[in-house]
């Protein structure tokens, strides 16, 4: 019988033996990431749902000649302290987002309305498309909420790794989960992107799914210690690696198909989701094939050291090391 | 075909089918739905984020509903204190506090036992002469609970008005002191929609005991400063806030709106908008008492500190009265709502806004749409062209979960928003993903020789396990997010926990299915996967 096969059977590229390697790139990826969030060096961009303040979307008809330049000088004389603004978007329309700190939209006076007004008298017919403000208050429960989310998330994905794995099997996991959220996390920071709800909904995503791969890789090296009992560890990590390859590449494949469609289609309001989501499935996917599985190599052999040869390399079968059932 | 396999297929069929016709709301107007009992009549709403509207987030300061209070408790101990024959030498309110300093020791106690005679006063500091009261827990906690409930109920009747005839909008309490108002898709002008929120409707009849053209000019008649009791207010033209008259008046006014029993728009002689209003039976008493004492002199009719009009009292007036102000229908209108409403005594502050513009909704409905297009056609080819017959199962099965995902959030009601539609998009990549850890796994048990309804037999029985492992994680994280998160993101927490649900069903059961539909029982030399 004949597939199409991304990953021909019979397939061995020696993914273990550069373990060495790809720690060493991982490390260095979390290491400048965490340099650069640093509020020295770069520091977390906090997106106006974390950091507080007034975001407007403003809407010129096109053809009519509005720069950032005029758009700063008209916010700022009605009233907005220090506005930032940046083209957005050009088609039918030219958009631009104007954003400032402010801890209200103006108790007596309001400053959205002034602010339209001086564009419409400055510039040409504005309109506001988008008004988002986030009070002083608000802003604080959000970052608390965040923290929260990621957190309880974390705690409620390592309890099911818990009983989903056996001991053996459960520290390489959770390595592999931080390492992919913080890898993703860091890229953002490196590209100077901001963080926001949409953003932190995409990280909660990524800690569900880029499990899934390193799951299949488990299942299958447990599913092969039971059968290759006196194999070489490396060479059965390997193995099985290579033996879930083609399944790894096309699930992570699949969806990022999807993200990708939503990466480029699915607008302006959505890109910081599509890509965080984007650099999550590739960092998930390049973690199951070169860091889950080496990780439990580094774990078994000093497992090993420290437990003297009454156990050896060989891995031992039953309750604890063994399968908890045959899974693909 | 099996009877177990008929009675699988038609229970399948059947559910697909009756979601499938859930979803048809979402593509039938409102009015046609209604007018036809065969169709659902509920579909997916749309969030803000789509639709356009405004969203409020608002903080209520019950602080000062507590400043109210202790306000009225000073009255009342005031009252108390002169009762006794006591005059205390300092009685006034400092921020959350009462504080009061008498004469003697003697008088302390005396106030002291007043003061706790309330039963809802507490001395919170007595040193000597001095004593500091402050509300009780208790108390405190009721007063709050109390104004929340006002500051509800009179936004819920400024915003829900029947006759502004806005639809679907939301006031509803968030936690101890928020409240969350959404109006949908531009049924209100923000700039509107923030006066109803910002005034505070507060109607007063008071008698005018001199009026003059400017203040200088009142201020001028009485050089020895105002009469005890009396203050100057303004009356302002609309548009340019111009002072044209002030008006000496009594500090308490003489009648308030709390009388009122409705208030409407209509037109004087000369085609003026106007809001005319009736008190109730015990307003409309306490009115033409007023009038009839007051016959010749000006009547100032004030909103908010500003008078209206102050038209001379002619005669007796019984239990209804007009306001006059160079209104635009609009404004007349607003008023109206204001008026009828009742006044909003303890402020509120917006605290978190999203207003989306409908033309921005739409924009963004047209992108989510088209993204969710390519996304599932983009899966669908990849599946077809690189597992042939079992490609158009999982696309088949795709097409299933996706009728299933929306007949589901059409049936509960669910709120579909833009980071509704990334959880969609993500939900059909997730869907082709079990599907693909299936076929792998079955082609890896032809290739290790086995028949190819042995392989499917086995690559569904192990492929289970690692299908729902995979998706548990995920589904974690998405309800965890529900939790969580408020407006959009709880959006894209529903549709994520709905679509891993059904992908879940729509691979082991649907795919399965087809499957066992064909080749099923039969002896075929070769899969097509």
């Amino acid at each position: 019988m004949k597939f199409m096969e991304v990953v021909p059977p019979g397939t061995n590229i020696d993914f273990i033996g550069k373990w060495k390697i790809c720690v060493v790139i991982s490390s260095a990826i979390i290491l400048i990431s965490l340099v650069a969030a640093l509020p020295q060096v770069r520091g977390v961009k906090l997106g106006l749902d974390f950091a507080g303040g007034v975001e407007m979307l403003v809407r010129f008809p096109a053809g009519l000649k509005a720069d950032e330049g005029m758009i700063r000088a008209a916010v700022s004389s009605a009233g907005a302290k220090d506005p930032a603004v940046v083209r957005f978007s050009e088609g039918e329309n030219q958009d631009f987002l104007v954003r400032f700190q402010s801890e209200t939209t103006g108790e007596k006076g309001e400053l959205v309305d002034a602010i339209r007004d001086a564009l419409t008298q400055q510039i040409g017919p504005a309109e506001i498309q988008r008004v988002d403000f986030v009070g002083p208050r608000v802003g604080k429960e959000l970052r608390r909420d965040g923290l929260l989310a990621v957190g309880v998330s974390c705690i409620f994905i390592l309890i099911y790794i818990a009983f989903r794995f056996s001991t053996r099997f459960a520290p390489g996991a959770v390595i592999a989960l931080f390492h992919d959220i913080v890898i993703t996390a860091g890229v953002f920071v490196l590209l100077g992107r901001e963080f926001d709800l949409t953003v932190l909904a995409a990280l909660l995503a990524i800690l569900g799914y880029s499990l899934n791969d390193t799951i299949i890789v488990y299942d299958r090296i447990r599913e092969n210690m039971a059968v290759h009992t006196k194999h070489d560890l490396a060479a059965l990590l390997n193995l099985s690696v290579n033996q879930t390859l083609s399944r790894t590449l096309l699930t992570s494949g699949a969806t990022m198909l999807a993200v990708l469609a939503l990466l480029f289609l699915g607008g302006e309001v959505i890109r910081p989701f599509a890509m965080a989501m984007v650099i999550g499935i590739f960092v998930g996917t390049y973690s199951s094939i070169y860091i889950a599985a080496p990780t439990l190599l580094v774990l078994e052999e000093r497992f090993a050291k420290e437990k003297g040869k009454k156990t050896a390399a060989a891995p031992k079968s039953g309750a604890k090391g063994g399968p908890k059932a045959a899974r693909a | 075909m099996s009877q177990s396999l008929r009675w699988r297929l038609g229970a399948t069929g059947a559910l697909v089918a009756l979601m499938t016709y859930l979803t048809i709301a979402n593509f039938v107007p409102a009015e046609t739905r209604h007018n036809h009992w065969w169709l659902p009549n509920q579909g997916i709403r749309l969030g803000l984020d789509l639709q356009g509207g405004i969203h409020w987030v608002l903080g209520a300061k019950l602080d000062v509903a507590i400043e109210h209070e202790l306000d009225h408790l000073r009255g009342h101990l005031a009252d108390q204190l002169t009762e006794e024959k006591i005059t205390p030498s300092h009685l006034a309110i400092d921020g959350q506090h009462i504080v009061l300093e008498l004469a003697t020791t003697q008088d302390a106690d005396k106030a002291r036992t007043l003061a706790e005679d309330t039963r809802v006063l507490r001395v919170s500091k007595a040193e000597g002469t001095k004593l500091e009261l402050e509300l009780t827990a208790q108390w405190m906690k009721d007063v709050r609970e109390k104004g929340m409930a006002q500051v509800l109920e009179v936004l819920r009747r400024r915003i829900e008005d029947p006759i502004q005839g806005i639809q679907d909008s939301v006031v509803t309490r968030q936690g101890e002191d928020r409240i969350l108002v959404q109006i949908p898709g531009g049924q209100m002008d923000r700039a509107r929609a923030r006066e109803m929120l910002r005034v505070t409707g507060f109607l007063e009849f008071k008698i005018v005991q001199d009026q003059a053209p400017t203040e200088d000019l009142l201020r001028a008649k009485y050089k020895d400063g105002l009469p005890e009791g009396t203050v100057i207010i303004f009356e302002r033209e609309k548009q340019s806030n111009r002072i044209v008259g002030a008006f000496l008046v009594k500090k308490t006014a003489d009648l308030t709106g709390d009388y009122l029993s409705d208030a409407r728009v209509s037109t004087d002689r000369t085609n003026r908008w106007i809001v005319s209003f009736s008190f109730n039976s015990e307003g409309a008493k306490i009115f033409s008492e007023l009038t009839e004492k007051n016959v010749n002199r000006p009547l100032a009719i004030v909103l908010d500190n500003q008078v209206y009009s102050a038209p001379n009292i002619k005669e007796r007036i019984g239990g209804q009265g007009q306001i006059e102000g160079r209104f635009t229908s609009q404004q007349a209108a607003d008023l109206a709502v204001v008026l009828r409403s009742g006044s909003l005594a303890i402020p509120v502050a917006i605290e978190e806004e999203r207003t989306v513009g409908p033309e921005l909704g739409a924009d963004s409905i047209r992108s989510g749409l088209r993204a969710s297009i390519v996304a599932v056609l983009a899966v669908v080819v990849f599946a077809t062209i690189y597992y042939r017959l079992s490609g158009v199962y999982a696309s088949v099965a795709l097409g299933a979960n996706l009728f299933l995902l929306l007949g589901i959030m059409s049936m509960a009601g669910a709120t579909l928003t833009l980071p509704g539609i990334a959880g969609l998009v993500l939900t059909v990549g997730m869907a082709i993903d079990a599907n693909v850890i299936i076929f792998e796994r079955i082609r890896e048990e032809l290739r290790s020789g086995r028949t190819p309804r042995a392989a499917v037999a086995t690559g569904f029985n192990k492929a289970r396990w690692t299908i729902l492992d995979a998706n548990i994680t995920t589904l974690i994280s998405a309800v965890v997010l529900f939790q969580y998160g408020t407006g959009p993101i709880k959006g894209f927490a529903v549709t994520l926990c709905i679509g891993i649900l059904t992908s879940v069903f729509a691979a082991i059961v649907i795919t399965r299915l087809l499957y066992d539909i064909w080749p099923g029982d039969r002896r075929v030399a070769e899969l097509s996967i």
